[in-house]
């Protein structure tokens, strides 16, 4: 199981890219939780994830987010404009796999 | 020209990003604006369709309601009505999700003080509803924001601080967080009944009749002529300058400047919803100048899809759907307007002509204010139509903002397009390989 954070500002934009991401996930046999929210509630969220990911809109709160998950030892990282603008789910899931530490790869459900 | 996309680019970065990037991240602004999307916007737009309903577009339909107007009223008065009680709540759970506290108890604690401080000090048993309703509505916003600060500060300071109550270890998380509580409860709540006690041994006159002084009441004394500098021209301008300037840059604007302007446009919103005539709400940036989007790049949507460049019509195709909705992320990161000196000029330019035009027909009385929130998905038509609370003209302003849209975007849109084909033709020529994708002009 891997569980995602998605910082950004309404959510309404990043749902469409949490739909592609789940679908390869699913494709590749993923078991994945993703969750689009806004930065007051990945304060009160983070500490039950795995991966963070910062939405490009909101690219001016990356330091203070950063600085949070580091606090917490979670991965973090900006998601490319152009995945995001063409909902890419993909590629984006391809980062959270780069960004997971090589330990807890175990997302993989048994086939 | 990619030299010149350059240089630009690291010019914004170096000095627009920063000082908007400092006055965005601000915990206070993020909580307030947090609170009105997330904790009052769906009461709102729930409860508006409530005045619809009690006010119907159709002449026809208006005997029809008219002996059940106050009844139909009700569920209106005790949602929108009530923005300010709800936003409290929804500023100190919001703050302290940032300041990673428990957010509910100081959540429950700044509706009391809210009402602690709207309320006079008084025998409550004479006291009619109906004359402190609208400060718990429009009028009582900059008191909940205030005490929804406020009461998550307090809270937390005490709860890192040596003055509260202390019990063993072996008590229940749960008993001693209670426990916590009770002092710094304990003290607000005599801080603000005191308070309001003083200021409501005073008497103000309202529409000829005197009545005892509130702190919403002083607060709006200070508060109205912000709310009538806000509601201007000039006012407008500066904000859609700044949230397409913000965009242009690839930050997300709206929400920027929602949290600085989110107090007033409410204000105004619910003093139009009474009979008021303001113009600059929420309603006129989401549902009359973002057509499809900030920038209102519905147009360029249409122009992707019939473009020779391969990007822009691989971006149109995904661009399709949430432009009917309003959401031009993909336009936005895709075409790329962000960071893209020659698509940022009309990229700022449009919304500034829609709202110049759309500020003159409304202060003419060309077409009815916005009266009616309703989410910023709503597709084009329909919400103009809504949002006026019923008034065809409302949807016909935005299909004429619309053409305006097209016509200022198609020549810098060709512009563009022209040098992505050169791009495109250059790579198929140079590599024999195939292309793996467009090249994204790099953001952030």
């Amino acid at each position: 199981m891997i569980r995602v954070l998605i910082v950004c500002s309404w959510g309404m934009s990043t749902s469409l890219l949490v739909d592609s991401m789940l679908e390869a996930a699913k494709e590749r046999k993923y078991e994945l939780i993703v969750e689009a929210l806004s930065a007051g509630e990945y304060a009160e969220k983070v500490d039950a994830c795995d991966v963070v990911l910062i939405a490009p809109q909101i690219r001016h709160l990356r330091k203070s987010i950063e600085k949070l998950a580091a606090s917490v030892g979670k991965p973090v990282a900006m998601i490319e404009p152009f995945h995001y603008a063409t909902m890419n789910g993909q590629a984006v899931l391809e980062q959270v796999l780069r960004l997971l530490p090589q330990n807890t790869q175990e997302g993989k459900t048994a086939t | 020209m990619s030299s010149v996309i350059e240089r630009s680019s690291d010019w914004f970065e170096r000095y627009l990003v920063p000082p908007l990037g400092t006055l965005a991240s601000n915990i206070y602004l993020q909580a307030v604006r947090d609170a009105f999307i997330i904790f009052t916007l769906p009461l709102i737009i729930a409860g508006s369709l409530f005045l619809i309903i009690a006010n119907p577009p159709f002449p026809f339909l208006d005997n029809l309601v008219s002996n059940y107007k106050n009844a139909i009223l009700v569920p209106f008065q005790l949602s929108f009505g009530l923005m300010a009680l709800f936003l409290a709540f929804g500023v100190a759970y919001s703050l302290a999700q940032y300041r990673r506290t428990e957010p509910v108890q100081p959540g429950i604690l700044a509706m009391v003080l809210f009402l602690v401080a709207t309320v006079p000090v008084t025998d409550l048993t004479t006291l009619k509803l109906g004359d402190i309703l609208p400060y718990l509505g429009g009028q009582g916003l900059l008191v909940a924001i205030l005490i929804g600060i406020m009461t998550t500060e307090v809270m937390r300071w005490f709860r890192g601080s040596r003055f509260t109550i202390r019990l063993p270890k072996s008590v229940p998380k749960n008993v001693t967080r209670a426990f916590e509580a009770l002092v710094p409860t304990f003290l607000l709540l005599t801080l603000v009944w005191g308070l309001e006690w003083f200021v409501s041994s005073h008497t103000v006159s309202i529409d000829g009749k005197n009545a005892q002084l509130t702190l919403p009441i002083l607060l709006m004394q200070v508060f109205k002529p912000l709310v009538a500098v806000q509601d201007s021209y000039p006012a407008a301008l500066a904000e859609i300058v700044l949230m397409m300037l913000l965009w242009s840059v690839g930050i997300h604007g709206m929400n920027i400047v929602t949290a600085i302007a989110a107090p007033f446009w409410f204000t105004t919103l619910a003093s139009n919803a009474t009979g008021g005539h303001g113009i600059v709400t929420e309603p006129f940036f989401h549902i009359f100048a973002h057509l499809g989007g900030s920038g209102a790049t519905w147009p360029l949507v249409v122009y992707m899809l019939l473009s020779r460049s391969a990007q822009l019509r691989t971006v149109g195709k995904i661009a399709l759907g949430p432009a009917i909705f309003n959401i031009n992320e993909p336009v936005t990161f895709g075409v790329p307007m962000a960071l893209n000196p020659l698509m940022m000029i009309p990229f700022v330019l449009v919304p500034v002509i829609i709202v110049t035009i759309n500020y003159l027909v409304f202060s003419v009385g060309l077409v009815h204010v916005p009266v009616v929130i309703q989410p910023f998905t709503v597709p084009l038509g329909i919400s103009g139509f809504v949002a006026t609370g019923g008034d065809i003209r409302g949807s016909i302003l935005q299909f004429f903002d619309l053409a305006v849209s097209a016509l200022i975007y198609f020549p810098f849109f060709r512009a563009w397009e022209r040098i992505l084909v050169a791009r495109e033709e250059d790579a198929s020529q140079h590599s024999q390989q195939a292309v793996e994708g467009p090249t994204p002009v790099k953001v952030g």
